[in-house]
């Protein structure tokens, strides 16, 4: 399942954030080399300070195993500043129909190979196809994604094949980088939904999860002797309403086995 | 982002203006989309302006001045915040967002609507809301109509007023790539989008999503426009 996290609620979500720069060092930091700031075991770059979108995948545990980070092509983005070179030193695609996807990872970690519900290739595709919705629905039509090329083999086995790159490959770390351009339409979303067999809503409400977070065990069970307490009363209502002899009877017979099955004075003591 | 010392700026702004020539934008879009009220605000980072322009009446503008809801609105001060457009039903539980709808109310003002936050290259930044009286279904199915519409509209219109500001006009000529130029100069000489494709073996989106990058730098609603402008800067050689 997906959550939104954006400017809005952050403030109700620290510890999902917190596991989400943590997963980003070990993915951009420690497996694919990337010239990224860790710090306290989180990858975090000016553009978080900027209020992105985030798009975080939770596993039935509610742990993270995946992100991606939207940003405004109109405004400060990668692709107009630290991924320059991808671009050749040219000037970014500027559009407020198109937004900018970074960061997208998940945790092979966590996650198990095959297609199954917690498998990694399940995890990507849920991503991609809550990546694509939450764009559509802001009327953002199209997305450039910055990835790297064992993504873009990704996308094309998911029915995500991109529709055209802008600039060219360029190095970042142990791997390369480059920008794949996606339209956010219904055929795309479909292709990808029909490939991981996921037909259900992959958001979930942010209220479902701060109630998640906030989640007690309710209190132990109500003591056995309250319990008796209001048998008890239920004994002294059934004597008092009792019309007839016979129900009468009835009532004190109850409020005897009941004395008799609770071995106490307190239960029926009429 | 620093959000309460852009949003001190307001309380001038507001006064009503005098012969507003983005007025007169806003109720032409007001009309286009079908909608109730369209209000624009935006803050000019290099100026240190803020910038504000509504359909409302000034009966409506001036109590709103008045009562200062300019530093509390959550449409304002939250929603320019996000990266995707925000419905007002998520600021329903917001106190702030009660105290002025309760207000805006006896002024006929309805709290069904959304605010499209526009972020621009040089730390700019607005938001342009719109409101409707339409029931919340009806609502949903027009906002889902006009949204992309409206997302480029707010993009220009954020623009245009950053722009009054001379210092902005000079920082802001269009930064075209070699590909857009590339893309222009061929829709001068008459190829159409599916040409140019094959010309440069790309797609026909991808020719489409610069031609779009283009409009947006210069300031074009139309492809036709775009590429007179781009004649017009010397970009370009006529077809």
């Amino acid at each position: 399942m997906i959550l939104v996290i954006d400017a809005l609620n952050k403030h109700k979500f620290p510890e999902i954030m917190r596991e989400m720069f943590e997963l980003r060092a070990r993915v951009f930091g420690d497996r694919m080399g990337w010239d990224v700031t860790i710090k306290d075991g989180m990858e975090r770059d000016k553009f978080d300070d900027m209020d992105p979108s985030y798009a975080v995948g939770l596993n039935d545990e509610g742990q993270v195993v995946s992100c991606v980070r939207a940003l405004q092509t109109t405004g400060p983005h990668m692709l107009a500043d630290v991924f320059s070179a991808i671009l050749n030193g040219e000037p970014p695609l500027r559009s407020a129909t198109l937004w900018e996807s970074t960061r997208f990872c998940v945790d092979t970690k966590r996650l198990a190979r095959g297609k199954g519900r917690s498998s990694v290739s399940y995890a990507t595709c849920e991503l991609m196809i809550a990546s694509l919705e939450a764009a559509k629905e802001a009327g953002v039509t199209d997305i450039v994604t910055v990835i790297d090329p064992l993504m873009d083999r990704i996308l094309k086995r998911s029915g995500n094949t991109p529709y055209g790159y802008v600039g060219k490959q360029a190095d970042m770390g142990k791997v390369p980088a480059l920008a794949a351009l996606l339209d956010c339409t219904e055929e795309r979303i479909a292709r990808i939904r029909a490939f991981a067999d996921i037909h259900h809503d992959v958001f979930i409400a942010e209220d479902e999860i701060v109630a998640a977070e906030n989640y007690q065990p309710a209190a132990q069970p109500v003591d056995a002797s309250e319990r008796v307490i209001d048998l008890k009363g239920y004994c002294a209502e059934q004597i008092d309403a009792a019309t007839t002899d016979h129900e009468r009877g009835a009532a004190l017979a109850l409020q005897q086995v009941l004395f008799d099955k609770f071995h106490s004075t307190r239960a029926c003591n009429a | 982002m620093a959000n309460t010392d852009l949003m001190d700026h307001f309380d001038l702004s507001f006064v009503p203006e005098r012969e507003d020539p983005f007025k007169d934008l806003l109720l032409k879009m007001r009309e286009k989309f079908g909608l109730d009220h369209v209000a624009y605000a935006g803050f000019n980072p290099i100026s240190g302006t803020t910038h504000g322009h509504v359909t409302y009446d000034d009966e409506w503008t001036r109590h709103y001045a008045k009562k200062g809801f300019f530093k509390v609105d959550p449409t304002l001060n939250e929603a320019r915040r996000s990266v995707a457009p925000v419905d007002w039903s998520r600021l329903e539980h917001n106190k702030n967002f009660t105290a002025v709808f309760r207000d805006a109310h006896d002024f006929g003002i309805t709290d069904t609507g959304m605010t499209i936050p526009i972020r621009g290259p040089f730390g700019d930044m607005g938001g342009l809301s719109v409101n409707s009286r339409l029931s919340q279904p009806e609502w949903r199915k027009l906002k889902q109509h006009i949204i992309t519409d409206l997302q480029q509209v707010a993009a220009n219109v954020h623009d245009l007023v950053m722009q009054s500001n001379p210092l902005m006009r000079a920082l802001s000529a269009p930064h075209l790539s070699t590909r857009e130029v590339e893309i222009l100069q061929w829709t001068a000489a008459g190829k159409s989008q599916q040409d140019i494709g094959d010309i440069l073996s790309i797609s026909h989106r991808t020719v489409e999503v610069h031609l779009r990058s283009s409009r947006k730098k210069l300031q074009a609603l139309t492809t036709v426009q775009a590429v007179g402008r781009a004649i017009a800067l010397g970009l370009v050689y006529p077809g």
